[in-house]
């Protein structure tokens, strides 16, 4: 569906994309593109979008290139930051215009803003003018707006920015639905627990450049320079005993009442540390993996890269 | 882990609707319409339109009414017939006119600015053209469509009254019409452009404005300190009102043809430049 091949952008003489390669294969599904502020997801996205050319390397988005390319385009549906739309403005009003800018009219258009306006759970507020609405409401507008014409591919950009958790919530269990009935979601975010709530598949981008792709614990295994850590919890002098004994091991501490080792290979340690317990050789009560979630190793990358 | 869908519902029907420049000029008529500005706009214009009209009625009565023999040779003074008259028709092409259209057209690109809307159209099949041509069409048609009674309504009733004799020419809507043109193109190409460098509608108002009147003093001073009476034709309030002299034949147009033809030009071909260089896709933010 989406396929970048050392695709690079830039503004003048500032890069705000590195030559950037990678594939999201067709179908449904969210991915989630992660970085701080100023990493490149916006870049990504405007290529992406069609709003800019790359300024190396190729963007295909269902085989074409998708810069001023309508056919591409009508294919897909953007929601850029912001949640600013003109006040005066009755929301009903303009899903219809965002709609025949999409090529759709008469009684399908009709359709299509009651039926959008359903799925985003603004069925009786649509009369409403934007000045009269909260920053949710308005963010759903502006989902539902890409939504009118039913996109293969939907490109979300910081679409929580500003929403209560109420509201969050909300929108993610929309996204997760409309991934479930086929649509591809891309949705940028520079919170690393939004992304890790929607989605286990990741790109991480960083100063421009694609550090990483795939789902957390794919990632987490490339990264052999940071051994992973595990806190054993039970009686910590046998617990230690038993670990200074494996290969795997790269360090440990010692807590109050518990062990945290820092091993090497977790797939080949786990089968041993899981049997020992099973015989009752060691006084074990609990395991837990201390850097095997998203935050992590967003941290190790970043810092890695820096 | 994501979640995959073996396949898609149905696509929608697209490509049935109207051509996207036609959709974005005709949601920018339906909202001008549904705001205050445009009433109060509406209702000046067609007071001064019923007065025009009512002109050519209190003409024609002085012409074949009896009654009124005492008065004719005064009223053939005061009501002239002549070129001055026809290009006259179209006198809400000065002050008001540029107001209105400083006004409405200030807002136009300045608006989708401040709310980031292209973003949004260009993620549509919107091309930048597309978006340019409505906003020019729409800032353009505007004030034709305003002017459009002024030349027809007082021809009409002049043929209807006194036939072919009557104080407007038959011709006239042939000279005004093309003439109305170019003033409508000159005012909407200038409030694009002067909109298209604001970032807030208010700027965009005070844009249209600025550059109206600061091109008219501009060419003022040239014109005094140099005494080339060419350069007024820098003056867009001067070639709106100029274009209807030219075309009737006034004998003493405030404005050469030459001149009023490069000063257009220039003026249309620079606000049109302006405005397609701030709307490209590289200068919108996601």
């Amino acid at each position: 569906m989406i396929s970048l091949d050392r695709a690079s952008l830039r503004y003048g003489p500032i890069l705000g994309l590195s030559p950037t390669t990678f594939e999201l294969p067709d179908g449904g599904g969210i991915t989630g593109l992660l970085g701080p502020n100023g990493a490149g997801k916006s870049s990504l996205l405007q290529l992406l979008s069609g709003l800019l050319p790359p300024s190396g390397g190729e963007v295909r988005v269902f085989g074409e290139a998708p810069f001023r390319n309508a056919t591409v385009l009508s294919r897909l549906g953007l929601v850029p930051e912001g949640d600013r739309l003109p006040s005066g403005l009755r929301a009903d009003r303009w899903l219809r215009m965002m709609a025949e800018l999409s090529g759709l009219s008469g009684e399908g258009l009709k359709v299509a803003v009651v039926r959008v306006l359903d799925v985003v759970g603004m069925a009786d507020r649509g009369h409403l003018t934007f000045a009269r609405m909260s920053k949710g409401m308005r963010q759903r507008i502006r989902l539902a707006q890409a939504l009118m014409h039913e996109p293969e591919l939907l490109i979300l950009d910081e679409p929580f920015n500003g929403l209560d958790p109420e509201a969050r919530l909300t929108l993610m269990a929309l996204l997760r639905d409309l991934a479930e009935k086929g649509t591809r979601i891309l949705v940028s975010s520079h919170i690393l627990g939004e992304i890790a709530q929607l989605t286990d598949r990741i790109l991480l981008l960083f100063r421009g450049r694609l550090l990483a792709e795939g789902s957390v614990p794919e990632i987490r295994q490339l990264l052999d320079r940071h051994p992973v850590e595990l806190r054993l919890t039970g009686e910590a002098q046998a617990l230690a005993r038993w670990a200074v004994e494996q290969p795997e091991l790269a360090a440990l501490r010692m807590e109050e009442g518990a062990v945290v080792i820092s091993v090497r290979s977790p797939r080949d340690i786990l089968p041993r540390l899981q049997k020992a317990a099973a015989e009752g050789g060691l006084p074990i009560r609990a395991m837990d993996p201390l850097d095997l979630n998203l935050d992590a190793v967003f941290q190790y990358l970043t810092k890695d890269h820096a | 882990m994501p979640i995959y869908a073996p396949t898609l519902p149905p696509a929608p029907d697209l490509h049935q609707g109207q051509p996207p420049a036609l959709v974005l000029m005709r949601f920018d008529f339906a909202r001008l319409w549904r705001q205050k500005i445009g009433r109060f706009f509406g209702f000046a214009f067609l007071m001064m339109l019923l007065w025009k009209v009512a002109r050519i009625y209190v003409d024609h009565l002085l012409q074949t009414n009896q009654a009124f023999r005492s008065v004719q040779d005064f009223a053939r003074t005061i009501l002239s017939q002549g070129a001055d008259f026809q290009a006259d028709l179209l006198n809400p092409a000065s002050y008001l006119l540029w107001f209105m259209v400083a006004l409405v057209g200030g807002g136009l690109v300045a608006r989708d600015t401040l709310y980031r809307v292209r973003p949004l159209m260009y993620a549509h099949p919107v091309a930048p053209k597309d978006y340019l041509l409505a906003k020019l069409g729409f800032a353009s048609a505007l004030p034709f469509a305003i002017l459009l009674p002024f030349a027809l309504l007082p021809w009409l009733m002049s043929l209807v009254l006194a036939g072919t004799s009557g104080p407007v020419w038959v011709t006239a809507p042939l000279r005004l019409l093309p003439a109305m043109a170019l003033s409508s193109v000159l005012m909407g190409s200038l409030a694009v452009g002067a909109s298209s460098m604001a970032a807030t509608p208010r700027a965009g108002i005070g844009w249209v404005l600025g550059l109206v009147l600061g091109t008219g003093t501009l060419a003022s001073m040239i014109h005094g300190l140099t005494g080339l009476q060419a350069i007024d034709a820098l003056n867009p309030i001067l070639l709106a009102e100029t274009w209807p002299q030219l075309f009737v034949g006034v004998e003493h147009p405030m404005v050469a043809w030459l001149p009023a033809i490069l000063g257009t030009a220039l003026h249309i071909g620079l606000w049109t430049f302006v405005a397609a260089r701030r709307t490209r896709p590289s200068e919108v933010v996601i």
